[in-house]
Formats: C-alpha cells, structure tokens, sequence
C-alpha cells in the first residue's frame, strides 16, 4: 500500500483545451513516489526544458487551478487525493507576492490571522520567524514591501510560509530573479531552514547547481509534454553554497546534468520511448 | 550633446525639470493667456475685437466681482451657491459611493454578479447626459432630491465599473499566494482584493468626482420657480439680466474648486495608502501641509519615523 507515501503521482496527465484545436498536454503519465520517513522531508529539485511542465506538477500538488484537477491519473498527499489548496502545501512564487499593503509583520503574520490565532500570539510567533529568516525585528518588521528589495522580499515569503507548519513546501524558481550573491545567501539559509522544520520540499529552478546543491534528488523532465526521464541522488549540502558549488566533484555532477538536458532541448520531440 | 552644467535637459525624455522652471513655464502660460484676452477685449464699444456681451475684459470682469462676492441675497453670492452646488455633489456622490462600491466589489469577485450587472453598466456608462436631465426633471421635478439622483445616476455605473475593473487587475498571483497559506474566498476578498484594489479605486473617484462637479450645473440651470441656488442657478441669472461677468467668473472658479477639492482628496488617499504612497506623497505639498496642520493638533508616539523633506 501507498499511505507511507506523503508524496504520490500515480500517471498523472494534464491536457489544456481538451478536444479543441489548441489542444496541449503539459505533462504526461507522470509517476513517482516520496517516502514519508520519519523526522526526515526529502528535497527535490526539479529541473527540464523551458515548457517541460514543471510548474505543472507545482501546482497540481498545491491545488491550484487551472492546472488542477488533473486530466488523468491521481495525486495523493498522505495517502489522500489533492482537493484544493490548503496550508499544508505552502508556496513560494518567483514573483513577489507579498502584499503591499501589509508591513512585513502582518505579511507573515497573514496566515495565523487567517486562522483566527490572536494578534499578540501570532505577532510574537511572526517576529520569531522573521528573525529566523535573516531579517531585523526591530528595523524591518515594520516597512511595506515596495520599501524592500528582492532578496528581503523572498525572505518574507519564506517566513509566512514556513510559520505555518507545513508538511510540503512547493517552491517555484524562488531565487529566479536575484543576483547570485543573494542566491547564495539564500540557499544557505533555505538549507538551514530546511533542516529544522523538515518539511518535504519541492524545487523548481533552471539553474541546475541550484539542483545539485539543494536537492536530495534531481527529477529531470523530457521534453513537452514532460515525463520524468531521471531520477538522481546527489550529495546533501554540507558545506556553504559558495564554497562547495566550486568544489571538482560537485562540478562534475552538474556537468553530466547539463549534457542530459542539453541532448533534450537539441533532440526532437518523439522520444517517449527514452522514458527510464 | 552634453547635458547642460546644472544637470537637467530642457527636453529629457521623461525626466523631471527643476521646479523653478516648471512654475515659470506654468505662469508663462497663465501670463500668455492673461495678454491674449486682454487684447481682444481693449479699447471701447465697436472698437473691440469681441464685444462686451461676447466677453468682458478683464477690468470689467474684476470691477463686477464684489457684487458676487459681498452680495447681500445669498443667491447671489459666489461662495454660498458654490457651497451648494457642492452639497448637492457630495449627497449624490456619496448616495453612488454606497451603491457602487459594495457591488462593485462583489461583481469584481463573482462573474455571475458581474454578468446580472452587465446590462445596467452598459446603459448606465452610455445614458446621454442631457437626456438624463430630462428624464430627473420628469421623475423627480425641480427639488434637491432631483439634484442628487442626477449625480447619483451619472456616477453610478462608472463607479461600479472602475471598482470591478480595480478588484479584476489585482494579480492573481496575491490569490495563489493566499490559497496557499490557508486564506478563505471570503477572507481573500476583504484581507487580499479589496486592501489592493482601494487605491485604484480612490484614483478613478477623483476623476468622477470633477467631472459630477462640472454637471451639477446642467441640472441647476433647468429652474422654473428660483431660490435653489447653485452655481448653474448663478450662471442662468447672468444670461437672464444680461452680466457676461458672471460666466467669465464662474468659468474661473470652477477649476480652481475643483483643483482644491483634487487636492483635499489626494491628501486623503495618501492618509489612508500610506503603503502605496510613501514617497508620491513625500513630494506633494499639499500632503506636507496637511501633516504641518496635523501635528498641531496630534502628535503620534512614534514620531521619530520620518522628518519633512
């Protein structure tokens, strides 16, 4: 039985504008399986051409339209079909989706008062996090978002999602849009932050050391429609992301990625057969 | 081409001049316009190039207003019947504002309000304005309340419109983002669309609200038994005894009411989006006047964030 799984794809496809001319199936027949172990959530990077659907499988798991439901096939969180979104399944967007209105505070604050949680817990719960993702209590905890940059931005979208407790943290190219100084910074932090919540984690980026160094595992998507071609283990992130992404080892590992992909986007489109 | 020593191009694309210049070029203007009058209404009787019942000079038109401004009948008086045009805007507005707003929130939220409210949008926007002066004066005679469903009528349907469009422009991605962490449909409107679509909101108010406070005078000039006043009460008055004065006057108060009243309402947009509007509002001296005014009266305790530019 699958109820060990948190995280199931059972030949999920989605197909867009079924039955009309601009017909597209974004992913196709897509399965795999993550084990829930205990006191462990495993980090998955995922990686594919531009359009391979990525995004897709994202949010499918969080429930968001119109990608949900899926045309065929079923996906199961816990052992449970996905109905909808919910806070179990927190995201980060490349876009800064914080809202402007709301100080930093009341940014990640917003899911408590969603739930109702009083304001002096759920402020006293937000001010932890956002010491804990970096960021000046004293100083920043008060400013609007248009007052913030990029990195600080993705820092509170960090924090009010991570608030929450969630089981799943779906992350779609989040650090798209930084500089690589910042890029490092912030997944060292990720990492850490990871490490203490221990939430199973799904990454999407295009930068494919990013992949490496995060992830447990590599999913690397085929061409569109996207299948899963590989599945790679690759070393835990022991070291900082500046130092060890330098390292002739870790090099290598994203070496062979590259080639995978770069045979995929020269190759053309009818390789279903490849599917390993 | 080098940039001038001073640092600004007369003709940068999009840049902004110093402000020294930016009040030359707009008294230059004023100045032009001042001279240009001055010179078709010179000389006397026939001589000129338009006549005293085209167009008052400029002496006649300063000799005649202390007969509006100190009139003893306050249905002569400039300042009164300016008073209640704009009381019969504001009822009006205010009526469109309750109206409009709630509904124009739902239906920005829910495609099937918006679709039950398509037809009346569309007529509304589209009704000719001087047939809705006929269709009030039918309905409702020549009393206030005719005055304010005139304004009502006319501003409704945009209102509504802008606020559906405002509510629809906010990104999906602020919902996605809710979604995820938890947020009900109903939270969702009222923590994440309306908070984000207000400022839109505000902005096309503005814009309704000078354009109801140039039509209120369609309905005022429409008088059969006098005494409702009103700035179109005035301007028919002067077209009755013959004061082309008094149209050249209310032709110039107008703007200048309709400036201030932009500006009184800029300031409260920047009062209530303060989030939106830090540093817009940084710039504007009617907002640091109001803070001046303000801290006279109210000191907030955490008045250290930030010192007038």
């Amino acid at each position: 039985m699958t109820a060990n799984n948190i995280v199931e794809f059972r030949q999920v496809t989605k197909t867009f504008n079924v039955g009309r001319e601009d017909e597209f199936t974004a992913i196709r027949d897509i399965t795999f399986a993550i084990e829930d172990l205990h006191g462990h959530g495993e980090f998955i990077s995922v990686l594919g051409p531009s359009g391979s659907g990525k995004s897709t499988i994202l949010r499918l798991l969080a429930g968001l339209e119109p990608q949900h439901p899926p045309t065929s096939g079923q996906v199961l969180v816990s052992g449970v079909p996905v109905l909808g979104p919910g806070a179990d399944r927190g995201m980060v967007f490349q876009d800064y989706t914080s809202f402007d209105n709301r100080t930093v505070l009341d940014n990640v604050a917003f899911g408590l008062e969603c739930r109702g949680v009083s304001k002096t817990e759920r402020y006293s719960k937000a001010r932890e996090w956002i010491h804990r993702v970096g960021l000046n209590v004293a100083s920043d905890g008060g400013k609007y978002p248009h007052e913030l940059s990029g990195g600080m931005r993705q820092r509170v979208a960090i924090a009010r999602t991570l608030i929450l407790h969630p089981r799943i943290i779906l992350m779609d190219e989040p650090f798209g849009a930084l500089d690589p100084h910042n890029r490092y910074q912030m997944q060292d932090l990720l990492v850490t932050l990871w490490r203490e919540v221990q939430a199973t984690v799904f990454f999407v980026t295009h930068s494919i050391e990013e992949a490496v160094y995060l992830g447990d595992r590599v999913f690397i998507l085929s061409r569109s429609p996207g299948t899963i071609l590989h599945q790679i283990e690759v070393p835990a992130p022991v070291r900082p992301a500046a130092e060890m992404q330098r390292e002739a080892e870790f090099q290598e590992k994203v070496f062979r990625i590259r080639d995978i992909l770069e045979d995929l986007e020269s190759v053309k489109k009818n390789q279903d057969a490849t599917v390993t | 081409m080098s940039e001038p020593s001073n640092g600004f191009r007369l003709f940068g694309l999009r840049t902004e001049i110093p402000r020294w210049l930016s009040a030359t070029a707009g008294l230059f203007t004023v100045v032009a316009s001042a001279a240009l009058w001055w010179w078709t209404t010179r000389g006397v009787g026939e001589e000129r190039i338009l006549l005293y019942s085209q167009l008052p000079s400029i002496a006649e038109t300063i000799e005649y207003f202390p007969n509006l401004w100190e009139a003893d009948s306050p249905e002569r008086h400039l300042l009164h019947n300016t008073l209640v045009s704009l009381k019969r805007v504001i009822l009006g507005f205010g009526l469109a504002l309750l109206v409009g707003i709630p509904l124009g929130v739902a239906a920005g939220c829910f495609a099937i309000i918006r679709s039950i409210l398509a037809p009346l949008i569309l007529f509304g926007r589209n009704i000719p304005i001087a047939a809705l002066t006929a269709l009030v004066f039918a309905l409702f005679g020549t009393g206030e309340l005719e005055k304010v469903m005139f304004i009502f009528i006319a501003c409704v349907a945009f209102i509504l419109s802008d606020t559906i469009s405002s509510i629809q422009d906010v990104g999906e991605r602020y919902v996605e983002t809710a979604l995820t962490l938890g947020a009900t449909r109903l939270q969702i409107v009222f923590k994440v669309l309306v908070p984000l679509a207000m400022p839109m909101v505000f902005n096309s108010l503005r814009v309704l609200f000078g354009l109801a406070f140039g039509y209120i005078m369609l309905v005022e000039i429409i008088q059969e038994s006098g005494g409702a006043g009103g700035l179109g009460y005035l301007l028919n008055m002067a077209r009755r005894r013959s004061r082309p004065e008094i149209m050249v006057i209310i032709i110039l108060t107008i703007p200048i009411v309709a400036w201030l009243i932009d500006q009184v309402l800029f300031v409260v947009q920047c009062w209530l989006f303060r989030w939106k509007y830090g540093r817009e509002a940084e710039n504007s001296g009617a907002f640091r006047l109001s803070r001046s005014i303000l801290s006279l009266f109210w000191r907030p305790a955490n008045s250290n964030s930030k010192a007038p530019a």
